[in-house]
């Protein structure tokens, strides 16, 4: 026998590719949040209505990933000093390499 | 002895009363004439039988007999006279009393109630023939009136009434022609004042019957119009020689009528009332064929207080027809929108309805599909078309209760008789109303949620246009939920768009027959895990498909949700040639298959990961269904290369698709719940066995814990099911 596909209407999910290992399981409980607004990546910042590219992501040097606009906003304050909310160094915006964070 | 005072003082007297009679005749002859006088009118009055010709009156000498009253009245003696009188007319009466025990005896025979209009004039012809002369004046005439009556009503036995009231019923149908006579023969006996209760009961009763002969189950225009013409043109005539004795004229009957009129008017309007009350339950079900009977129902309550009963009809009649486990949870909003229409009518306050609708509501908000059936009615899911909302109905947000607002210068109190909790629901419309039988529409935006993936999953991509229609769906929402609410809605919206956007893009890069939905997984509801994994030429489609997607998108990456969506296949087997649209598991089974003919259920099932059992033989039916599959020992399946007899035709049909894969609302509950059981399982081992409500207690605790006792219990028992824990007297512990 011989099985051929005419057409599929398949379903997935889209994720950021943050080169952290895939989460196993569905559990939203060890799910990647924003460190800043813990709102799981996939989702947006609290300022934002749709999620994915109207509100990415932006990587750290330090490897440590947010909302962007939550960082932007974060540096935006003085109290920041420019630093990663995360381990305090100063923040340096990552180049990404696609699939080899 | 007597005294010699005493003597002469009877003297005095005697001659006093012996001069009055004899007058100043000489002699005696005064007293002759006087004595002859009084023999002629005693005989002239006394009563006589007037069934014994041989007693009947001979036509006296009516001149002797008035020189005899007159000399008897110069005499002053005329009240002796009448006392003797009425003393006879006492002492006669058995002859009446016999006469009316005859005629009621052949009344109660016959039932004729011509038997009782004869007992009706002889009784006048008894009071005719006893009757005094008028010459001797009211007075005598009064008093002979009043004992004859009173010795008729002493002596009517208790079964004339019945043949009275008969009687009177009968003048009423058609219109009789005796009708004026026997009226003034009631009068003259004076029935008509001592019976006046029976009459008016005998219209009373004459309304009721046409009111129920002409108006039951006639809702489709108003009666009322139409009973007031049958009064003016039946009723009208009948009352009038009764109520409206010696009118002159049609002015004067008016004024005469106007009191008893508007009696008779009350009474149609109550009957009426009654009767819609009791027909009120399938009077809103024919809504709005019904509407003339919702007008006249309005027209007598103001008429009428009935509200009270009206109200508890409705309650009963929901009760015992609607509010039951019977009842289709749609079909119970339907006849509760329907109620909502129809008391608007009758009580536009809505005092009415609020009491009526308090059951149906509180029934409702125990029903645990009752949320879906409403959300399904508002994206007009249902495809009997009978929505609750009218089309024709502006949409509008959701109201929200608002304080009164005394500054309004249309400001009205309250109704009357509302209940201490009444809300005036203003002219709020239905939806607003349904959605606020629960505290707050949460609910509803979930489970529209919910509703939406589900219809939006199942659209495959070919029909985009129905992905426009759900969008102008959720924008008709939007008005009524307000933006915010529903936000989520309108990302699961443009997932579906950019979807469509980014396989253009792939398939344009590299042709690909997959075709997915990409879905943001954080704005839809919980889609139901699986662990399948697509084997074969499907795992390479998936891959391929991820590849390409990533060098388009190239911060994101893909994960399937293998067990949704659909696939359309084509089997090439030896004899035939089998087209189908399956579910993804069904796929994943029939590809195993392509490498190997006979597989065992476990086989089958570790081939695509991990799959219920259920859910597998589910899968593998449908293939038996469409005769490519075989099961030829209990979980052995073989392949039927060359199709069988046994087995059903062949059919190129698709096989229907099912299994909404998106888990209902209170699945999601459900799974929320299950977060709590780390907490639970925690008390419990450090606490041993509590009870529920410590359990609750301690729950409340946790960030976001919002579940009630009850809840609490059914999760609890779920849990007991699961072995997880054992429940004994109250307390709970884990079963280990």
């Amino acid at each position: 026998m011989k099985v051929t596909v005419k057409h599929w209407h398949a379903v997935a999910q889209w994720r950021w590719d943050t080169g952290a290992a895939e989460p196993e399981g569905n559990d939203a409980e060890n799910e990647d949040v924003c460190g800043i607004c813990r709102v799981p990546y996939e989702g947006c910042c609290p300022s934002c209505k749709m999620p994915g590219d109207d509100c990415p992501l932006i990587w750290g040097e330090c490897t440590h990933v947010f909302h962007m606009h939550c960082l932007l906003k974060w540096i935006g304050t003085p109290a920041s000093k420019q630093q990663c909310p995360m381990d305090r160094r100063t923040w340096v915006t990552a180049e990404r390499k696609v699939g080899t964070a | 002895m007597a005294t010699a005072a005493l003597r002469s003082q009877v003297a005095a007297k005697w001659h006093e009363s012996f001069s009055r009679l004899n007058r100043t005749e000489p002699g005696i002859t005064g007293l002759i004439s006087f004595s002859q006088a009084w023999n002629i009118a005693t005989e002239y009055l006394h009563p006589r039988d007037i069934t014994d010709p041989m007693a009947v009156k001979k036509p006296a000498d009516l001149a002797s007999v008035k020189v005899a009253f007159d000399m008897i009245n110069r005499s002053r003696r005329l009240p002796v006279m009448l006392e003797t009188f009425l003393d006879d007319i006492c002492n006669q009466y058995h002859l009446i009393t016999r006469d009316i025990q005859k005629y009621l005896a052949q009344y109660e025979e016959s039932g004729d109630t011509t038997v009782m209009l004869r007992l009706v004039f002889r009784l006048v012809e008894w009071f005719r023939a006893w009757s005094p002369i008028d010459e001797l004046g009211p007075t005598i005439r009064g008093a002979y009136t009043l004992t004859f009556q009173t010795q008729l009503f002493s002596i009517l036995p208790p079964g004339f009434v019945a043949g009275f009231k008969a009687l009177c019923a009968s003048t009423l149908v058609p219109v009789a022609q005796h009708t004026p006579e026997m009226w003034d023969a009631f009068e003259v006996l004076g029935l008509t004042d001592r019976y006046e209760g029976i009459i008016a009961s005998v219209g009373y009763e004459r309304i009721e019957e046409y009111v129920r002969e002409t108006c039951t189950g006639k809702w489709d225009k108003p009666c009322l119009e139409g009973l007031r013409a049958w009064m003016t043109s039946q009723i009208v005539p009948w009352m009038l020689p009764m109520y409206a004795k010696g009118a002159v004229n049609t002015e004067d009957a008016r004024g005469m009528l106007q009191n008893v009129g508007s009696r008779f008017d009350f009474h149609m309007n109550k009957t009426l009332c009654d009767l819609r009350t009791s027909e009120i339950f399938d009077i809103i079900i024919d809504f709005p064929d019904s509407m003339g009977a919702l007008q006249d129902l309005k027209e007598c309550l103001q008429r009428v207080d009935q509200r009270a009963s009206l109200v508890q009809a409705l309650r009963k009649a929901n009760r015992k027809r609607l509010l039951h486990p019977g009842a289709d949870t749609k079909l119970i909003l339907t006849q509760y929108v329907a109620t909502i229409r129809c008391l608007r009518i009758v009580d536009p306050p809505g005092v009415l309805l609020f009491k009526v609708a308090d059951p149906i509501r509180r029934y409702l908000r125990e029903r645990p599909d009752t949320i879906r059936s409403i959300v399904a009615n508002l994206v007009g899911d249902d495809d009997s078309g009978d929505a609750l909302v009218d089309e024709n109905e502006p949409i509008q947000p959701l109201q929200q209760l608002e304080a009164d607002d005394y500054n309004d210068p249309n400001w009205d109190p309250e109704p009357i008789d509302a209940g201490p909790d009444f809300r005036t629901n203003k002219p709020s419309d239905v939806i607003s109303t349904l959605v606020s039988i629960y505290d707050s529409k949460d609910l509803f935006v979930k489970e529209l949620q919910v509703l939406l993936a589900q219809r939006l999953l199942a659209i495959t991509d070919d029909n985009f246009e129905k992905v426009e229609k759900e969008r102008r769906n959720i924008e008709i929402l939007k008005i009524r939920f307000g933006e915010a609410a529903l936000q989520v809605c309108e990302v699961m919206l443009r997932d579906m768009t950019d979807s469509k956007r980014i396989d253009g893009h792939v398939q344009s890069q590299k042709a690909s027959i997959v075709h997915p939905t990409i879905i943001s997984r954080h704005f839809w509801p919980s889609l139901e895990s699986s662990d399948i994994v697509m084997p074969g030429q499907f795992q390479a489609l998936q891959t391929d498909y991820a590849k390409e997607f990533s060098t388009f998108k190239p911060d994101k990456k893909l994960r399937w949700l293998p067990h949704l969506g659909t696939v359309h296949l084509e089997l090439q087997l030896e004899d035939r040639t089998i087209e189908a649209d399956v579910p993804p598991l069904e796929a994943a089974f029939i590809e195993l298959f392509s490498d190997k003919n006979v597989w065992t259920m476990d086989e089958l099932v570790a081939g695509v990961g991990a799959v219920d059992r259920t859910a597998a033989l589910k899968a593998l039916i449908t293939w038996i269904d469409l005769g490519v599959l075989k099961e030829d020992q209990e979980n052995t399946f073989r392949l039927l290369e060359l199709q069988e007899e046994a087995a059903p035709a062949a059919r190129t049909a698709p096989a229907a698709i099912e299994a909404p894969a998106v888990s209902a609302a209170q699945q999601q509950q459900a799974d929320q719940m299950r977060l709590y059981w780390k907490f639970i399982e925690g008390m419990l081992t450090n606490l041993g066995a509590l009870p529920l409500d410590r359990i609750q207690t301690m729950l409340r605790f946790a960030p976001g814990y919002d579940q009630t006792p009850e809840q609490l219990a059914a999760f609890m028992e779920a849990a007991r099911r699961e072995g997880l824990v054992v429940g004994r007297d109250g307390m709970w512990k884990l079963n280990r």
